[in-house]
């Protein structure tokens, strides 16, 4: 399958934003995911080491949290704590995709 | 004095930046355009001179145009920025408007419209960055109620600022009542007098309204001027912490929350808090919270951080950034979660006004 990578437009491309969910384990290795493949794995185990880091630190703050998201202008991040690892839910935002059929916009 | 504005256009295509040289040179007031070809250069050369406008394209190798726009808007906020582009794509137009860019154009549109493009270009190249209120640009409130006042009208003043809201009454050229949350009369006036910025709408007079201002409008900014420059009462700083006080108070109990603490960006002034005891460790979190949101908004050019929120069985919490400072709000567990937000961007403002 890789060979068809050869193929494919060589333009340089916007990067778009991560799309999806998927879990870590408590050392930040990413076990499952659905985004996609296009989509490089570094920044998702950045994502993945800053999420567990932030549990982390809520809970030596003794204020352990269940669940955290960060909402960004164009991207949700929502990330829930499962026993020292996470699962994580990556929601880009686009506030141009849900206007109205007849093109009005509010 | 006139000045000549500079626009900075960035491009990778070498024939579009020849046609944009040509193309930009029709705007009236003639600014002075220097193109590039990589985002590094465009960040060099505006790091080097002013500029007004910077016009930018998305699909570049190395470094995309979100890339740039993104170091772009945090190093020069003031500069207005272009995003012109073969894309069409809502994603990216979306991801430019949450960066703060002003503009999103295609450059097909540009082409079969370009008079429409030269003209929003001409009117951010003219844009002032003075503040004021919405609707009647660089009038400030008092100026807007003198205008009003003076013209003998009887209207009601709707004044908003952020999700503060505030009416007025005017009755022939006369202040008859002001009414603002948590306070009505001369102490809601005073209060309103407040707020930097906003915006108005005038709607119907409503005659026979219950008048519980007295006082002239004159003599009423007189003295909101002598107690903000000079100290109108025996000792104002007790009293203005003492009115601080009762509103913060006010708002806390009023939206049900827990606790409030203020974080400033700045580590070396005072965290201030409300019915919390100890936030060392709090406060060491959220500025953790705050870095890790930054590094991970900076690798995806996801945009600004607009709030974090967490929760657990026992609490709710949200942060806010707002005004450089980190407002972090506690909720009870039971809370509405889809009024989180606007109940502390209410306490927010409370908190910072």
């Amino acid at each position: 399958m890789g060979l068809l990578k050869w193929f494919s437009d060589s333009r340089p491309a916007v990067r778009r934003l991560p799309a999806g969910s998927f879990t870590v384990d408590r050392h930040g290795n990413v076990m499952t995911a659905n985004v996609s493949s296009t989509f490089p794995a570094g920044p998702l185990a950045e994502i993945a080491r800053e999420v567990l880091a932030l549990f982390r630190e809520a809970r030596t703050s003794q204020m352990p949290l269940a669940e955290i998201s960060l909402q960004f202008a164009s991207l949700h991040i929502t990330a829930r704590d499962l026993q020292g690892g996470a699962i994580i839910f990556l929601s880009p935002q686009n506030v141009f995709a849900n206007s109205p059929p007849d093109g009005t916009r509010l | 004095m006139e000045t000549t504005h500079k626009i900075l256009v960035l491009d990778d295509d070498a024939d579009w930046l020849d046609m944009s040289r040509d193309f930009l040179a029709q705007l009236p007031s003639k600014p002075e355009i220097r193109t590039v070809a990589s985002g590094t250069r465009a960040l060099t050369m505006l790091e080097a001179q002013p500029f007004r406008l910077f016009i930018c394209d998305l699909r570049m190798p190395r470094m995309d145009g979100l890339q740039v726009l993104s170091i772009v808007r945090r190093r020069f906020p003031d500069l207005c920025t272009v995003v012109l582009t073969g894309l069409h794509d809502d994603e990216f137009r979306s991801r430019a408007y949450a960066l703060g860019v002003d503009l999103f154009w295609i450059k097909s549109d540009m082409q079969h419209n370009p008079q429409m493009f030269l003209d929003c270009l001409e009117s951010l190249l003219g844009r002032e960055d003075a503040g004021g209120f919405r609707g009647v640009q660089s009038k400030s409130l008092v100026d807007l109620i003198r205008m009003e006042c003076l013209s003998r009208s009887s209207s009601v003043l709707r004044i908003t600022s952020g999700p503060l809201v505030a009416q007025l009454w005017i009755e022939n050229g006369e202040l008859v009542d002001a009414q603002v949350e948590g306070a009505d009369g001369e102490a809601a006036f005073r209060r309103i007098l407040k707020w930097k910025s906003g915006a108005f709408e005038n709607l119907p007079a409503d005659l026979g309204h219950t008048r519980t201002i007295t006082k002239s409008v004159d003599a009423l900014l007189l003295e909101a001027a002598q107690t903000d420059d000079l100290g109108g009462s025996p000792n104002p700083a007790k009293q203005a912490g003492h009115q601080q006080f009762v509103e913060r108070l006010t708002a806390l109990a009023y939206e049900g929350a827990e606790f409030v603490v203020s974080i400033p960006s700045n580590k070396q002034d005072e965290v201030e808090s409300w019915a919390i005891q100890d936030t060392k460790k709090l406060v060491s979190w959220v500025r953790h919270v705050e870095k890790s949101a930054q590094r991970i908004g900076d690798n995806l050019n996801a945009g600004p951080l607009n709030y974090v929120a967490g929760h657990n069985l026992e609490c709710r919490l949200l942060l806010l950034p707002q005004d450089g400072k980190t407002f972090v709000v506690g909720w009870p567990p039971a809370a509405n979660a889809g009024r989180l937000l606007e109940q502390t961007k209410k306490l927010a403002n409370t908190w910072a006004s």
